[in-house]
């Protein structure tokens, strides 16, 4: 007996649903195996990482926490990478988009005005744009790989931070400590929910998947996007050029992660401070293609990582596992996940060596 | 004596297709076997499960008597099968020994394998310089590297899939003589092809599948065209209808001084390239694969752009304007390759008429796309031209490849364009297809647009045209109506001659 892929005629929609689920389901049976033989509790890890943060209801803010600034970025990375577009770099520009709010908020320091917030956005969202253009630039005119500037802007966008907040934007009564003063009240963002954590930045990243996926399945602009990923050729023909769609991508996915920057650096944080890039933009490229690079499924893929996050913390009490554990899982994950989709446009047959015999 | 090949009861089913239902034919040792069908009638299924790439779900195959099971291709080499398909596997920047060594089962020492490569060519006149790069040869001559690769095995069954589509009519009779001298030494050929009169003159006996089942198994010699062209469809065969004596217009699309840039290393670019078409006229362009047609419909339908007015309609320049502001202008265009040009293969045929008709026909809104108006444009265009689809939300990739071309002809056709440009408009498309497309094409000449058709088909660039250019290395023969050329003069200027003062520094073929 022999197995062996056959292609499918029509790419099979269950499974381009069903891969995702499986990926998820296989993440926690192979991490609990391999938590297990490292000699921790591996089946009490994977309830820690995946199922005490849904269970446990205290837990639920920082899951909406969480989730907000992935789901923000990863929309952005879907929509560039649907255009075959690598924007790897969303990190340093969530980076630059924070500082770009920081800037804002420092600026108006002391000053009181609903204006204040809505600018840090603006700011936030533009900065993560010119820090995408570079790359795009880049691409257009030298045709120098967007993967490889983009990361690399990425460390210089870190360097960036620990600059400013060791020299011009150094907190003068902070005792020496590398970090911005404290915003004042009108560049912080409200809370909408009393008495917790959950702030304006979480309905704002609901609001963002949707009309992001209301833009890619009905506007000509999404229509470009997808048709520049699935056949270069075939855009060209259509009037779509190349150059316009790779500036288009990166500044839209550039915005978006800039706008999760400004959002977290007024939210959670509240200041600039060294800690303030946390890799949201590097996982976001998990969540934007576990959510298969469409708007609605960023959302739960969103949410799905930062279970993993929340839950990791809660392992690292609990287990003791370490923090790096999150990381293999998120991985794993990824792996799981591009691994299962070649089952999308291929089924697996079983071969079974034909009998010869004299009548059919 | 035993049959070479022999096919009892074949069947395979694909999801909603039942590709070949219970097929049985046989093949003489040293007979040239024509295996004839429209597209999506079963012929590569069934090839594949000779040469092994898939299995039959039921039925059995015969190898010289014995029932064989061919699990691979590699099994099928060894059984004494070879097959050169449609589209080459050639890696260009190789050179031809290189590229058969590539492909062979068995390490065989550089030398030695250069000898035997001489030796096949020579025995079977396919004159070929081992050492060339694949780059610099043109599609007759890579084709016989394919031969070449093919014979080397000592092939007692030889499967030829649509061999002549990219051939001019002397290298069509120069393969011809191969195959008939491969079949004296008794080697049986299975030869799939549309072109009917190439298996009158070629083949001893022809097996014709329909819908996956076989309709017949005659002698071709005692066939007409005609009569096996109905046995493909299974119903009577149009002729092409147009008026006779009608006139033309005033100059619609004029090309003057056309020239574009070498766009990668193995390009051919157009080179001061000059003709005019007028409304009601259909313009074709001849000549063999590979000389510039490609970048000439580039440049025809704005891929590729150029000076303001070396491309105009109606003495307006659209030299500049990309591919989407010529199509505002009535300029329409098809290119040679369906998916991934033409067509986006894992996009619905809806989508895939977004792709170029979102403007003409107002699918557009404020930036947003009217997906009903879409849909609605896409099930005529399957009702017009008769696509075998299940509707406008079939993906483009699941349709065969005739199919997808008449629903992009169709796409195209039905936004009126006041100037369509296509290339191959029929290759790989079955008689039955063909014939609607042609019809399509000279009823939309005949409400007056202009129609520059670039084929590699003479047949039907004589039949459908009238007016004839020829290019060669990217420079266009001046034009001459259709009846006033012969296939022989055509041909000459296929291979580069460009009559008397050129034919210097002309590169012969």
């Amino acid at each position: 007996m022999q197995f062996r892929l056959e292609k499918r005629r029509e790419p099979s929609q269950f499974m381009l649903y069903a891969t995702p689920v499986a990926a998820v389901a296989l993440t926690m049976i192979v991490g609990a195996i391999i938590f297990s033989l490292i000699g921790y509790d591996g089946v009490g890890a994977v309830r820690e990482i995946f199922l005490t943060p849904l269970t446990n209801a205290y837990k639920w803010q920082d899951l909406g926490v969480k989730a907000a600034p992935l789901i923000i970025i990863g929309v952005g990375l879907s929509i560039a990478y649907r255009a075959n577009v690598w924007n790897i770099g969303a990190e340093g520009q969530y980076v630059i988009g924070g500082l770009a709010g920081t800037g804002i908020a420092l600026l108006t320091y002391g000053m009181t005005g609903w204006w204040i917030l809505p600018l840090m956005v603006l700011a936030g969202m533009l900065g993560g744009m010119a820090y995408a253009a570079i790359p795009a630039l880049l691409r257009t005119r030298l045709n120098v790989n967007e993967i490889l500037t983009s990361l690399m802007l990425t460390y210089a966008s870190v360097q960036l931070i620990y600059y400013l907040i060791r020299a011009p934007w150094k907190d003068p009564m902070g005792m020496g400590f590398p970090q911005t003063r404290l915003f004042s009240e009108a560049a912080r963002l409200p809370f909408i929910i009393p008495g917790t954590i959950v702030h304006l930045g979480v309905p704002i990243a609901v609001v963002v998947g949707l009309v992001a996926w209301f833009i890619m399945t009905r506007s000509v602009f999404g229509y470009r996007m997808r048709v520049v990923g699935a056949a270069p050729h075939a855009a060209r023909y259509g009037g779509f050029s190349e150059h316009k769609t790779i500036w288009l991508a990166l500044l839209v996915s550039g915005a978006l992660a800039g706008l999760a920057g400004v959002l977290e650096v007024a939210g959670p944080f509240q200041r600039m401070v060294p800690g303030f890039p946390t890799n949201y933009g590097f996982t976001a490229i998990i969540v934007a293609f576990l959510g298969r690079l469409n708007p609605l499924g960023v959302i739960v893929a969103g949410v799905v990582l930062a279970i993993t996050f929340v839950g990791g913390e809660v392992a690292q009490t609990t287990i003791g596992l370490p923090n790096a554990a999150t990381g293999i899982f998120q991985a794993m994950m990824l792996f799981f996940l591009l691994a299962g989709d070649i089952l999308i446009k291929y089924r697996v047959r079983r071969v079974v060596p034909q009998p010869s015999q004299g009548a059919a | 004596m035993p049959y070479r090949l022999e096919l009892t009861g074949i069947t395979k089913r694909f999801p909603g297709v039942l590709a070949n239902d219970n097929v049985t034919f046989a093949v003489k040792p040293g007979e040239i076997h024509a295996l004839l069908g429209e597209n999506g009638a079963g012929k590569s299924t069934l090839v594949k499960m000779i040469y092994g790439i898939m299995q039959p779900d039921a039925g059995e195959i015969r190898w010289d008597g014995a029932p064989v099971v061919v699990p691979n291709p590699k099994a099928a080499r060894k059984l004494g099968i070879g097959m050169v398909f449609q589209h080459f596997s050639l890696f260009e920047a190789l050179t031809v020994l290189e590229n058969i060594a590539l492909g062979m089962d068995a390490k065989i020492p550089s030398r030695e394998l250069e000898a035997r490569i001489r030796d096949v060519m020579t025995q079977y006149g396919l004159l070929l310089d081992p050492h060339r790069t694949v780059a610099t040869l043109s599609v007759g001559e890579r084709q016989r590297i394919e031969i070449v690769r093919a014979l080397l095995v000592d092939p007692k069954l030889l499967i030829m899939d649509e061999p002549t589509s990219v051939l001019t009519p002397q290298e069509v009779e120069q393969l011809f003589d191969v195959l008939r001298k491969l079949a004296a030494e008794g080697c049986s050929i299975l030869y799939i092809s549309h072109k009917l009169y190439e298996i009158k003159a070629l083949c001893d006996s022809a097996t014709i599948l329909r819908g996956g089942k076989l309709v017949d198994t005659c002698d071709p010699k005692q066939e007409t065209s005609r009569s096996m062209a109905e046995k493909m469809i299974g119903a009577g065969l149009k002729d092409i209808v147009r008026l006779e004596g009608r006139s033309f217009g005033q100059n619609k699309l004029a090309v003057s001084h056309l020239s574009t840039q070498k766009a990668g290393h193995f390009d051919v670019p157009v080179d001061d390239v000059s003709f005019t078409v007028r409304a009601g006229e259909i313009f074709g362009v001849a000549g063999v694969a590979g000389n510039g047609q490609n970048a000439l419909l580039d440049a025809l339908s704005g891929e590729i752009r150029s000076d303001k007015d070396a491309i105009a309609i109606d003495g307006h320049g659209l030299g500049l304007l990309d591919t989407t502001g010529r199509r505002k202008r009535g300029l329409c265009a098809v290119p040679e390759e369906r998916n991934g040009h033409a067509a986006v293969g894992d996009f619905s045929l809806s989508d895939n008429s977004v792709l170029t008709a979102r403007d003409r026909l107002g699918m557009v809104v404020m930036g947003l796309i009217n997906s009903g108006a879409a849909r609605t444009y896409t099930g005529k265009v399957i009702a017009d031209f008769a696509v075998k689809a299940l509707g406008p939300a079939s993906t483009a990739g699941s349709l065969s490849g005739g199919n997808l071309q008449k629903y992009i002809m169709g796409r195209e056709i039905l936004q009126k364009p006041s100037v369509l440009v296509v290339s191959q408009p029929t290759w790989g498309v079955d008689a039955g297809a063909a014939a609607a497309i042609h019809q399509a094409l000279v009823d939309l000449a005949a409400a007056g647009s202009a129609i520059v058709v670039i084929s590699q088909d003479l047949d039907e660039l004589r039949a459908l045209c009238d007016t004839l250019a020829v290019i060669n290395m990217g420079r266009l023969s001046p034009a001459r109506p259709t009846k006033e050329v012969s296939v022989e003069e055509i041909g000459l200027l296929m291979g580069g001659v460009h009559g008397a003062t050129e034919a210097q520094d002309a590169i012969p073929a």
